[in-house]
């Protein structure tokens, strides 16, 4: 019964993995990791893991795929299709390394770990793979990678908003001024932006993006920029304490 | 386990290097979020710095240190001290290269520096782990911040170019890592480096998952430190990133993958010596050939010294074959001397670079004997000592790692040094020659910051906006003291190694199973 379960989940997450490569469509790349993924967890079933399974399809199978599917329906991006390169000779070559890698790990696998398909696995204790051990586990003998896990998704994040910056110009967004303690005991009429909106009369203009300000007069900029900012009129007060 | 769970016991002080590098990278991302161009361009880089100085700080304070931290889980000892010296003095380096480098408009500015100091982190992670989940974490800890910080230039396409290339072949390397990892573990049944070395020093020494196991961690490990054949990206990334970044990936990359590759080698699976080591030479032999023959038809500086890093990596790989504590110290003293090398001529070519319109071309540098003595003799000694003339540190260094290789037979892999460095000169001599003897090309003083600004690559044109041309000439005083500093080191160290030498010997140190 363990042997059918393990062959048919592997199946699944072998062809799963394979659909999120072949298939041009996202949506259906998306549905091919879904398979992936919950074969996944039946993997993890056969190794006396319940908790992990589950968290699995909780979390992977429906709360990040559901994100995954959310984010193909808003960007769309089936008109251009991935990975259709030119350089041929390369392509021969990229075959060729990946069934040596292949065949190199088809030897490791089947001349040590199918040899234990026919036992029982290694032996468990009890409490194997209850929450209670999961988070002993990760709080004591796996305390430094776990937190070192939660600072890398800190930075992935960081470094995402980073990247995403661009968008809206980094020059554009760089003088804005940040959130501060300071901007809340500012006296009036030092430039905050209710009063740039409402207009005070202007105190001097010197920081670089007033100069630009001045420089383009009341043109009109693209309106996306336009809202995520209210526009300063010209020779407004300073805004960034330079 | 009873109800009161008792807590992993940590040793405060052996972790306190890292805790400062992670808090002042958390210090640095929150005061670059207070209003001001004060706050990002002095207040910053400062911090950051300070971090910096701190660290080394607590790394003087824990020189003598040699514990296991949080159940094995890392190791503080000569090799991660000294290693992490070598990390911390290119951080500090990078930060005054960035500090006036960026142009505020092209990038953003304190992100950039907590994404620096989390990579050191990362390094001194991963040259610290001795488990193979912690390894893992700060492999990853390492490249992600090293990822966005080559794309941070982001209204020139080359930066995005470069970081989107370094994204994918990391992402390669670090599959082929975690998957022989993964065999690695199925064969052992551990994690731990030291139940690792224990099971294959029963019966597993020959056993094919193992085998397998170890050739893709290799492989993995191969990518982070641009060994041939998996150095491809190397050149292109390395043109590409702006060049403070380019420089810190240069020597601090390549110290931190060396280096977990002594301690996942030399620990781990040292029982398995002569299985890995006959396959690791090779591929040193491999990539100093490949190394120094892709290097000699190249006119942009950033690439030649690519190439040079490629054929670099490749004598270093020489201290690792060996598996002895002399190897151990001879790697680590070359990574100390490669670092102070490559700081030295990244420094002048940063300079040139915001002196004139040429970039990182070798004519940039033509003439600069007369016109600029001050970067040209950094520039100079750096090329020597890379191409190990005698009197510089490069000599010293190359000197250890063949005297290593033949002291434990690997004396061909010794010649192959010796052969590299003969082909070397001819590239390292053309930087010196067009320096010395050539003309400063008509126009090349040109400020090149006068050009109108890049547009936002890869935008839309309807997002594109004039920036302001608010920029005046960049100067670069503390680029031409970082030159000097580090060329002066490296004359130092090349007349007086010994100080170095005792200091790399502390990683030989650290390995008790090696004699």
């Amino acid at each position: 019964m363990a042997e059918v379960l393990f062959f048919l989940a592997a199946i699944g997450v072998v062809g799963g993995a394979i659909g999120v490569v072949v298939l041009r469509n996202p949506f259906y790349t998306v549905l091919a990791l879904v398979v992936h993924l919950l074969s996944l967890a039946a993997l993890f079933l056969t190794l006396n893991a319940e908790f992990i399974a589950a968290a699995q399809v909780v979390v992977y199978a429906g709360a990040v795929m559901v994100l995954y599917v959310f984010v193909v329906a808003y960007v769309g991006g089936g008109e251009a299709a991935v990975g259709s390169g030119q350089a041929s000779e390369l392509r021969v070559l990229a075959v060729l390394f990946a069934g040596a890698l292949f065949v190199c790990l088809c030897i490791a696998t089947l001349g040590s770990g199918l040899q234990a398909i026919g036992t029982q696995g290694a032996e468990v204790g009890p409490g194997y793979g209850t929450p209670q051990q999961i988070g002993d586990l990760l709080l004591n003998r796996f305390l430094l990678p776990f937190e070192l896990a939660s600072y890398l998704l800190l930075l992935a994040a960081v470094g995402a908003v980073v990247l995403a910056s661009r968008r809206r110009g980094v020059g554009e967004g760089a003088e804005e001024p940040g959130i501060s303690v300071a901007q809340l005991l500012r006296p009036r009429g030092t430039g905050t932006m209710a009063e740039a909106v409402s207009g005070l009369p202007a105190a001097q203009a010197t920081g670089d993006r007033d100069e630009r300000e001045a420089r383009e007069g009341g043109e009109e900029r693209d309106a996306n920029d336009a809202e995520d900012r209210p526009r300063v009129p010209p020779g407004s007060p300073e805004r960034d304490g330079s | 386990m009873n109800g009161a769970a008792q807590g992993a016991s940590v040793d405060w002080a052996a972790l306190s290097p890292l805790l400062a590098l992670a808090g002042g990278a958390l210090v640095v991302l929150m005061v670059g979020l207070f209003p001001g161009r004060g706050v990002r361009d002095r207040v910053v880089p400062g911090l950051a710095l300070l971090t910096l100085a701190v660290t080394a700080g607590l790394l003087v304070w824990q020189y003598d240190t040699s514990t296991d931290l949080l159940e094995g889980a890392l190791r503080v000892d000569g090799l991660t001290v000294t290693l992490s010296f070598v990390f911390v003095v290119a951080g500090m380096a990078t930060v005054v290269m960035t500090w006036r480098h960026l142009d505020p408009v092209e990038s953003p500015g304190p992100e950039l520096y907590t994404l620096l100091l989390s990579s050191i982190g990362g390094m001194v992670v991963l040259v610290a782990a001795q488990d193979l989940v912690t390894l893992f974490l700060g492999f990853e800890l390492l490249s992600i911040p090293l990822y966005v910080l080559c794309a941070i230039q982001l209204r020139r396409r080359g930066s995005l170019e470069s970081g989107l290339k370094y994204l994918v072949v990391g992402s390669v390397g670090s599959a082929t890592l975690v998957y022989g990892f993964a065999l690695i573990y199925g064969a052992a049944g551990t994690t731990g480096f030291a139940g690792i070395a224990e099971a294959i020093s029963g019966d597993l020494s020959s056993d094919v998952l193992l085998l397998a196991g170890l050739a893709l961690a290799i492989v993995g490990f191969a990518f982070k430190a641009s060994v041939a054949p998996f150095h491809q990206w190397t050149p292109d990334v390395y043109e590409g990133a702006p060049t403070p970044i380019t420089a810190f990936m240069a020597t601090a990359t390549k110290a931190a993958a060396l280096g977990v590759l002594l301690r996942f080698l030399d620990v781990a699976l040292l029982p398995a010596a002569e299985a890995w080591a006959p396959a690791v030479a090779v591929l040193a032999a491999v990539t100093i050939v490949v190394g120094n023959v892709g290097a000699l038809g190249q006119s942009s500086l950033k690439r030649l010294l690519a190439w040079s890093g490629v054929a670099q990596a490749g004598y270093l790989l020489a201290g690792v074959v060996v598996g002895t504590s002399l190897g151990v110290q001879a790697t680590v003293f070359y990574l100390a001397v490669y670092l102070l090398m490559n700081m030295a001529a990244f420094a002048v070519i940063a300079a040139r670079e915001r002196e004139t319109n040429l970039g990182d071309s070798v004519d940039a540098l033509a003439g600069l004997g007369t016109s600029r003595p001050w970067l040209a003799w950094p520039m100079t000694i750096a090329m020597l000592a890379l191409a190990g003339f005698p009197l510089t540190a490069g000599f010293i260094g190359k000197f250890k790692l063949i005297e290593a290789s033949v002291a434990s037979g690997y004396t061909w892999v010794g010649l192959m040094i010796v052969i590299g460095s003969m082909i070397s000169l001819a590239y390292y001599l053309k930087v010196i020659a067009a320096m010395w003897m050539r003309e400063a090309p008509a126009g090349a003083a040109a400020v090149a910051a006068t050009g109108p600004r890049p547009a936002l690559a890869g935008a839309s044109t309807e997002a594109q906006i004039t920036a302001p041309t608010r920029h005046t000439r960049r100067g670069t005083g503390e680029l031409t003291v970082m030159a000097v500093l580090f060329g002066a080191a490296t004359l130092v160290v090349g007349i007086v190694p010994q100080p170095l030498l005792d200091f790399a010997a502390k990683a030989g140190e650290a390995f008790p199973g090696l004699f």
